[in-house]
């Protein structure tokens, strides 16, 4: 890649966080970040595929063969898995962030008080 | 309509949505687009309801309206440059783009094609989304100037009882919303002013002073640029005998009571927010409800220009716009967005 792909933008950086764990097609991507963010960032069709495209062209995600249930899926489902490039990528995004996120509790920008909100601390 | 078959109406309406995408992309990934909004339409119904449902579409219609726009531009890019960009590749696919490019020429016949479709689609989208006019005179002047250019927003306003009201976030008409609609005495102008009456709002003006049902307003948009008091303007509705329209004369003789005019069911009084220069309801009578056009959504683009040359274009016009684009454009007005504001009552009875 002749661009550099940091800081990736919320819809991606996200669709790589759903493809971490496990392979998952195009709908189980779009439940699982409805999830990690509690509905605030819904990916539409359109955003999902457009980036989902986007990735496979920059080699973060790649297209996988094997169906990790072919009886209880539906066969014309593409499911996508996430490549080392993919991997490297949102480690050192979710680093960049981890980087922010303390920088702005140094200067007291994050609640402690409420580990819901902020995380707490161990 | 039960939710089953809203559904079912949602993916046909998408199915169709889909071919705005470019060609290549349709071919790709069309057919799981489609089955994801299906299976997401399906989890919202079932898990959290009908407004939900509708919100996701309303929200899949914008996700929409701007991947059109990209993916478009970026296929622009990848025919110029000679890519395919079709990740995987896949045989399934592949098989599929031979069977629909079967018989058809490819180049440069789908390049055309694919555009055409695309001004088909911002056609549509900027002619009931959105329209673009422009403010040719000084009537709003302290809140919108000669030569905004500006988007209204078409579905703002629901018109009421219609089958859209109750699938789309519309609400009605408040006072103090700019709206624009067609001049009544003709409908092939469209005119922006504010709201001041709504039907049943008894309102009459004392020495400039709009008394809405009795109650003094403080109105920090409005202008004045003459001191001079006008018995017809600053008193109205008092001296009935200098109405200047029909429709003028039709508000005196059926709307006006006890030295003040009461909006009748169905109808808007506006009125422009520099007072002393602007042809609104006080001259012409109330605005019908249907007449509504919109609400003005952003000023995209202000341009320093007479009230002439923005009425019909002229050689001069576009001549003047080539030379000083960059001096007459009032940049800090660009994207600026026009906001309701509702008066204050003092609470002053008069």
């Amino acid at each position: 890649m002749t661009k550099p792909l940091l800081p990736l933008t919320p819809p991606v950086f996200h669709i790589l966080l759903a493809l971490a764990d496990e392979e998952r097609h195009g709908y189980g991507i779009m439940q699982d970040v409805a999830r990690q963010t509690n509905d605030a960032l819904q990916l539409g069709p359109g955003t999902l595929y457009g980036c989902l495209k986007r990735m496979l062209a920059a080699g973060l995600v790649e297209e996988s063969d094997e169906r990790p249930d072919p009886d209880l899926d539906d066969e014309r489902r593409r499911y996508y898995r996430m490549t080392a490039l993919g991997q490297r990528t949102v480690r050192a995004e979710a680093q960049r962030l981890a980087d922010a996120v303390s920088a702005a509790r140094t200067r007291r920008l994050l609640d402690h008080g409420r580990p819901g909100l902020a995380g707490g601390r161990a | 309509m039960p939710t089953a078959s809203v559904v079912r109406w949602f993916c046909r309406v998408y199915s169709v949505l889909l071919y705005a995408y470019p060609r290549t992309f349709r071919l790709e990934y069309g057919g799981e687009m489609a089955q994801v909004f299906r299976d997401r339409c399906g989890y919202v119904a079932h898990r959290q309801g009908r407004p939900r449902l509708f919100r996701f579409a309303l929200h899949t219609g914008i996700d929409w309206l701007s991947t059109i726009f990209q993916e478009r531009v970026a296929s622009m890019f990848e025919t110029a440059r000679g890519i395919t960009v079709a990740g995987g590749c896949r045989r399934a696919a592949r098989l599929a783009r031979a069977v629909w490019s079967a018989g058809r020429r490819q180049q440069p016949y789908g390049f055309v094609a694919e555009w055409v479709m695309t001004a088909i689609v911002f056609l549509f989208a900027t002619t009931t989304l959105v329209q673009a006019y422009v403010i040719p005179t000084a009537s709003m002047e302290g809140t919108l100037r000669v030569g905004d250019h500006m988007l209204v927003d078409r579905v703002a306003y629901a018109n009421p009882g219609s089958f859209g009201s109750h699938l789309l976030p519309y609400r009605d008409v408040r006072r103090g919303d700019i709206v624009a609609f067609l001049y009544p005495e003709d409908v092939r102008q469209t005119y922006v002013k504010r709201v001041v009456g709504l039907p049943g709002d008894c309102i009459r003006l004392v020495d400039k002073q709009v008394i809405r049902n009795g109650r003094r307003l403080i109105e920090p948009y409005t202008q004045h640029i003459d001191a001079y008091m006008d018995a017809y303007r600053d008193d109205f509705p008092t001296r009935p005998e200098f109405f200047t329209t029909p429709r003028g004369r039709a508000m005196f003789e059926q709307s006006v009571r006890d030295g003040q005019v009461t909006v009748p069911p169905g109808a808007l009084f506006v009125m422009g927010d520099n007072r002393d220069d602007s042809s609104d309801s006080r001259y012409w009578g109330f605005v019908p409800r249907g007449y509504v056009v919109g609400k003005p959504l952003l000023v995209y683009w202000s341009y320093d220009a007479p009230t002439a040359d923005l009425q019909a274009w002229s050689v001069t016009h576009a001549f003047d716009v080539g030379l000083h684009f960059f001096s007459k454009t009032r940049w800090e007005r660009t994207f600026l967005v026009p906001r309701s504001r509702s008066a204050q009552e003092d609470g002053g009875n008069r």
